[in-house]
């Protein structure tokens, strides 16, 4: 990889070792939730997290299941810094994110949080290639190193003939694996995948699936939303969520045993932080 | 991406710019239209005659053109005593000469208007092209070229005219000279070109008023030179304004002398002008208005219709700001490119307009095209600015849930 992902410096900053305001070692954690609550006013107060703590350990492989209204959606919300607790702390990367303003809270989501949709979410009217850059836009990095970047992260997960079509000229699995080289491309600290196969067949599903036990290989961090028993025991853990709380932490088998030995090679990784770096840099 | 999103909305986006197009076009076209008209009205009258002095007497608070409500109380004695003060170089009377026809030869052509009598120095010397200027006491006339083309043999100098007067019958002259164009010489003779004759006020005037009872309505004081204007203005109206002038002992008490250089009279025509110009313009400035109003609300429903691709944006780490900006070059694209078709437009239509209705002289006033385009891409921005700060709060969790 070109020299990681810009703003590096900023990265290393906020992840190491500090002790943060609660005096909470956040060092080996890509995600810490200190007794984080999500309360909204909906006539009476409605508690959608209701004190949840949980680490998710870098390079780890998380699944967390749960009823609809268990508190899926706000866990998620909180861990992708799209919205921040009503108490208690998350920490993304070592960051606090509830100190933070909607600025900075950006600027983290921009470089440390990967996000995967089930509807894919990609821009309909920018190609492969655009829609994997388009993180680095809002980082201002040139167009001409986006385009290298894009193009190299799109060969990886096996699009490398599809840079210039658009997300209407691909098959959902392609889209899918657009969305996860768009996750990918400023090097985050986590990957987030919401329901990633919801709207794929089984098949495809399942190919996405790998995919991601390969990136989990590479020393990526993954936490993914699923309803399906079989998706999730893909995982190391499974966190099962009932009414915002956290019902029961799973461990199901080690799932490297399976890792994929073509693919590890040609990843780049996360620079600054203490897991696994399996790829080296490639470029 | 902004281009990109517009391209995608190609009927949309040109229904939305076609407002900012036709209200830049009708402001310019307006314009072109008002400044050609003006032009052509008013012509290229000021250049030559900038030291002369144009007088009449009126009652108080008489509106409209040069010489509206003269009286005659002008006596060529006044004018003799006039052209004595010392910035004064000549002052004589300025008489227009009812006509119905002039003869030459055997062709007798029909004439209401153009003949004036005035003093030898109203024809500069400069501009007769050909033969000289009229003397006072001959009967002689000098003509511009549009009279001289009104016969069949053009006029030349030599050659003898008949004018029919209504009341007082036939008057010959000789013509002794040719102007070199066709152009008012004076605001008193309005401000086309068209055929005219000059004769000199003694005798055409003098023999059938007799010369003690005669009385201008209009006079012309010419200065030395254009520096001595104002002073042959406040000289001229001293003498008029003591007791000793003719003027001031005759008739109504209450009639006030105008004075003024041909300059003067122009801006009271450029007065009434700007009055219309922007009634017009104000009329073309509120179809920019409703232009951007245009631009408002698509941008408005293209935020709406975009909020997922703005959750979508946000999530992968688009500022407030980056998000502002796409929308606002967005609208902005819009107001430059409606207000460039416009700039064409207008200047086309302009120009059309002022073929069909055949202005000679086509003005293109490019201040205005300037100021049209600049209020267009203003209100591109301005339309844009509420609908994208709208985009920039939307938050990325209710976006990316929005279907």
């Amino acid at each position: 990889m070109t020299g990681g992902p810009p703003g590096g410096e900023d990265a290393v900053a906020s992840s190491t070792t500090d002790a943060d305001a609660d005096g909470v070692v956040v060092d080996d954690a890509a995600v810490e939730l200190v007794d984080a609550r999500k309360t909204y006013q909906l006539g009476e107060p409605v508690h959608a997290l209701d004190g949840v703590t949980v680490d998710v350990p870098r390079g780890s492989y998380t699944a967390v299941m749960g009823p609809s209204g268990s508190g899926k959606s706000t866990l998620m919300n909180l861990v992708g810094c799209l919205d921040t607790p009503t108490s208690g702390s998350v920490f993304v990367d070592g960051a606090d994110v509830g100190a933070m303003n909607d600025r900075e809270r950006t600027r983290l989501r921009g470089e440390k949080v990967g996000f995967v949709f089930q509807t894919f979410n990609l821009m309909p009217r920018l190609t492969a290639v655009e829609n994997v850059a388009l993180p680095l836009v809002f980082r201002g990095v040139s167009k001409d190193d986006r385009h290298e970047r894009a193009a190299d992260i799109l060969e990886r997960v096996g699009l490398g003939d599809r840079l210039g079509h658009a997300p209407n000229e691909l098959s959902g699995g392609q889209r899918q694996r657009v969305a996860i080289a768009r996750a990918l491309v400023n090097d985050p600290a986590l990957l987030l995948a919401d329901e990633p196969t919801g709207n794929l067949d089984s098949e495809t599903g399942a190919n996405i699936l790998d995919l991601f036990d390969e990136l989990k290989a590479e020393g990526n961090t993954l936490v993914m939303v699923t309803h399906e028993r079989d998706v999730a025991e893909r995982a190391d853990r499974i966190i099962h969520l009932l009414d915002g709380k956290i019902e029961r932490i799973e461990a199901v088998g080690d799932l490297a045993g399976r890792q994929h030995d073509d693919a590890t090679t040609e990843r780049d990784d996360v620079p600054d932080d203490g897991h696994a770096d399996v790829g080296g840099d490639a470029a | 991406m902004a281009w990109r999103a517009i391209r995608a909305h190609k009927l949309r986006s040109t229904l939305t710019t076609l407002g900012v197009v036709i209200g830049v076009a009708a402001v310019l076209t307006f314009v072109i239209l008002g400044a050609s008209l003006q032009a052509g009205v008013i012509g290229d009258v000021s250049p030559d005659d900038r030291e002369n002095v144009y007088g009449w007497a009126s009652p108080p608070d008489t509106n409209g053109g040069p010489g509206a409500g003269a009286q005659p109380v002008f006596t060529p004695r006044d004018l003799a005593q006039i052209e004595n003060e010392p910035a004064v170089r000549a002052a004589y009377g300025f008489q227009p000469v009812p006509t119905q026809t002039l003869s030459s030869g055997n062709e007798t052509v029909p004439r209401g208007s153009g003949v004036y009598a005035a003093g030898p120095a109203y024809v500069d010397r400069e501009d007769v092209a050909e033969g000289r200027q009229f003397r006072m006491g001959e009967r002689e006339a000098v003509i511009n070229p549009a009279a001289a083309a009104l016969f069949e043999q053009n006029l030349t100098v030599g050659d003898r005219i008949e004018i029919q007067v209504p009341v007082v019958g036939s008057v010959n002259a000789t013509v002794v000279g040719i102007t070199e164009d066709a152009e008012s010489r004076s605001p008193f003779e309005g401000f086309n070109p068209e055929p005219r004759v000059y004769l000199p006020t003694d005798p055409y005037v003098t023999d059938v008023t007799q010369a003690d009872r005669t009385r201008f309505s209009l006079v012309v004081v010419e200065a030395t030179d254009r520096g001595s204007v104002d002073d042959a203005r406040d000289q001229a109206l001293a003498y008029l304004n003591s007791s000793e002038s003719d003027a001031s002992g005759f008739g109504d008490e209450d009639l006030v002398y105008n004075f003024q250089t041909s300059l003067e009279l122009l801006d009271q025509f450029q007065e009434l002008f700007s009055v219309l110009q922007n009634f017009v313009v104000g009329v073309a400035a509120i179809s920019l208005l409703v232009g951007s109003i245009g631009i408002a609300n698509i941008m408005l429903v293209s935020v709406t219709e975009r909020t997922r691709e703005i959750g979508i944006m946000k999530a992968v780490g688009a500022q407030r700001r980056d998000i502002l900006q796409l929308f606002i070059v967005e609208a902005m694209v819009l107001g430059v490119v409606g207000a460039i078709l416009g700039l064409g437009l207008g200047l086309v239509a302009g120009f059309g307009v002022a073929e069909l209705v055949g202005f000679e002289e086509l003005v293109i006033p490019w201040e205005w095209g300037a100021i049209a385009v600049v209020v267009g891409i203003g209100v591109g921005v301005l339309a844009g600015l509420y609908p994208a700060y709208n985009a920039s709060k939307t938050d990325p969790i209710d976006a990316l849930r929005y279907e």
